[in-house]
């Protein structure tokens, strides 16, 4: 009854009911559609590091810290023998790193290089092009990224000179060629990161098949192999990206915080005068043998159901694009691929988890409960003679 | 059939004012018995509307007693008197206090859904109230479709429609013309006689005198007169 009741006030309120509930609905569409928009990204992110970098989760070598290029010339080892039969099964691949220089237009630009076996398909990265037809030349075939090769000025065929240390400590030179430029949306994979093979690398270094990581397949390969290996999951691969769109979603919080508040307000207001302008009515239903209890409740039904007829109105409204940028995807402005994140090159679907969108609501709902609910608790003071009174 | 149904004992009303409060009630003792239409009457100001919300448990007395239905209406808890109300009180306003939300239906049903009464149960109730008051053909319209006089026999209908003990109807007539006035006070007088109800009326209008059988005169919250009738 009181649902019934509060149903038909909203109904009566018109057009300020009209705003109360728009303004609800844009809140509720759009704090779904920007978390849908980071979660979207948050998905693509990872399924490209998935593809480009770590598949299904890697083994690194204790000592490599991708923030310091120091510890690249000691973190490799020899492949353990266990990781030797998933490399010759197809179901890891190893890559080896090495600091080193390169000059192009003359100028010393520090690299990664990461020699890697030009038959694996584990990794999208197209390591074909690596194939050392010639085994004595003098030319080592490379691949560079796309923002690498804009960055140092390059293009495909372009011959450079690349230094490296070998294990001794002595410096080594060799020509290398830029075979080709891949399109990588992995940041990581692209910029000062120069690709070679895998056997070559070791050749040059004067090692035998050795690697700083392992990369593997399949996720559920995760057995420990001892040290110096350290198996590294995709989610921890994923924390640093992770935590980078996170950052980005509170700042798109804050917006949306305001927004709550507007609407807080707006469900604020419209109770309150509720309140004051319904006095008599209040008086009447105390002297029809309402509790105040039941009024109370009356009331923050009322608010409860401006944000249930925004529900609806999200429902209809907000359904089309929500598809839209759930199939469509939400383009990326130029300069937000820029970033240096993963994810940020292509369109990001978003993605809509029941969990977020529930979690959306429970939020909305309880400040609307809230709002609702505050005007409505003076009430309790309230005179019931209002009733009779007989002013308006 | 003489229950007494209302027992004033010597009763104040003191309203807080800036300055030590008004007197609006002034040791007034009143006995109302089961099944009577009588009439508080006084000029504007004189405490008709504070005695009858004390009586209507909308509000408490400062000192005296009062004892409504044979409870003590100071010592009942606000739920209580909510209940004794739902169930044995109604109430008709001066100014009909019908919810513009509602259909005409709906307002006189309100009532018995705080009794949690049976749909089929609350169709019948309604429906016999609304013939009580000759309003059957209104019951789908809203209350501003209705002229003054159907605005308050609607009103009448939702005090019926739970067939209370007690009626309390404040200066009902005040908003309408002579006859409208006399329309509900016939309506109000065929109940009281059909089933017994007792009417508790505050007025100033001498149509409304004129029906009432006992009349309490009051000035300045003191009580003046008290007279029966048999004009009628
Ligand atoms: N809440 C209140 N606070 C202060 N004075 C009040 C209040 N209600 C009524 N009064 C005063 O009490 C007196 C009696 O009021 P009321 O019972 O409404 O009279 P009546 O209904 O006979 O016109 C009036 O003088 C009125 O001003
Ligand atoms: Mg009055």
């Amino acid at each position: 009854m009181i649902t019934k009741l509060a149903y038909k006030n909203i109904l009566g309120n018109g057009w300020r009911s009209l705003i109360n509930i728009f303004i609800l609905s844009l809140v509720l569409t759009g704090m779904i559609w920007m978390q849908g928009l980071y979660d979207g990204w948050s998905r693509i992110a990872r399924r490209q590091m998935q593809e480009w970098e770590f598949a299904g989760g890697h083994y690194a070598h204790q000592d490599y810290d991708k923030y310091d290029s120091f510890s690249l010339d000691k973190s490799f080892a020899a492949v353990p023998p266990k990781l030797q039969d998933l490399i010759d099964t197809g179901d890891a691949v190893p890559i080896l790193y090495s600091a080193g220089i390169i000059y192009p237009h003359g100028r010393l630009t520090p690299v990664v290089i990461k020699g890697i076996p030009a038959e694996q398909n584990i990794l999208r990265i197209p390591t074909t092009h690596l194939r050392i037809q010639d085994p004595d030349t003098q030319i080592l075939p490379v691949l560079i990224g796309r923002q690498m090769a804009k960055s140092i000025n390059v293009v495909k065929g372009d011959i450079l000179t690349m230094r490296w240390k070998e294990v001794n400590g002595a410096y080594n030179a060799y020509d290398i060629q830029i075979v080709q430029i891949m399109d990588t949306p992995v940041p990581s994979t692209d910029m000062g990161q120069i690709w070679i093979d895998y056997d070559k690398l070791n050749e040059v270094k004067a090692l035998k098949n050795s690697c700083s990581v392992i990369v593997l397949k399949n996720q559920a390969a995760s057995t420990y192999v001892g040290s110096p290996w350290n198996f590294v999951s995709i989610d921890q691969s994923m924390k640093g990206v992770d935590a980078m769109i996170q950052t980005k979603r509170v700042g798109g919080y804050v917006f949306f915080v305001l927004l709550l508040f507007l609407a807080m307000i707006a469900v604020f207001d419209a109770q309150m005068l509720a309140v004051f302008k319904r006095r008599k009515e209040i008086g009447t239903l105390i002297a029809l043998g309402m509790t105040k209890r039941q009024i109370i409740g009356l009331f923050t039904m009322e608010g409860t159901m401006y944000m249930l007829l925004g529900s609806v109105l999200t429902a209809t409204l907000g359904l089309p694009l929500f598809f839209y940028f759930g199939f469509q995807g939400f383009p990326i402005p130029q300069q937000m691929s820029d970033f240096n994140i993963a994810g940020a090159s292509e369109p990001i679907r978003c993605y809509y988890s029941p969990i977020m969108i529930l979690s959306t609501f429970m939020i909305v709902m309880a400040v609307t409960v809230f709002a609702s609910w505050l005007p409505s608790s003076k009430i309790a003071r309230m005179k019931a003679t209002y009733a009779l009174l007989g002013k308006v | 059939m003489n229950e007494t149904l209302v027992q004033i004992n010597n009763i104040s009303k003191i309203y807080p004012t800036g300055e030590g409060g008004f007197l609006a009630l002034n040791k007034l003792s009143l006995d109302i018995t089961d099944g009577e239409f009588m009439g508080i009457v006084g000029p504007s100001g004189s405490g008709k509307t504070t005695l009858l919300n004390i009586i209507g448990t909308l509000d408490e007395q400062t000192s005296g007693e009062v004892l409504v239905l044979g409870k003590h209406v100071n010592k009942l808890s606000s739920k209580e008197s909510a209940s004794l109300r739902a169930n044995k009180i109604g109430f008709i306003f001066q100014t009909y206090n019908l919810l513009p939300v509602y259909t005409v239906y709906e307002n006189v049903e309100l009532p018995l859904l705080l009794l949690q009464m049976k749909k089929e149960e609350r169709r019948k109730a309604v429906m016999q109230a609304l013939e009580w008051v000759g309003l059957t053909d209104k019951m789908h319209s809203r209350p501003n479709q209705l002229s003054g006089g159907q605005g308050q026999r609607v009103s009448i209908a939702r005090a019926m429609v739970k067939t209370p003990r007690l009626v309390i109807a404040d200066e009902p007539t005040a908003n309408l013309d002579t006859e409208n006035s006399i329309n509900i006070l016939d309506t109000m007088l065929k109940i009281n006689q059909d089933i017994g109800t007792t009417f508790i009326f505050s007025t100033h209008d001498p149509k409304v005198i004129q029906y009432l059988k006992r009349v309490v005169t009051l000035i300045d919250g003191e009580k003046v007169k008290d007279d029966y009738q048999t004009g009628i």
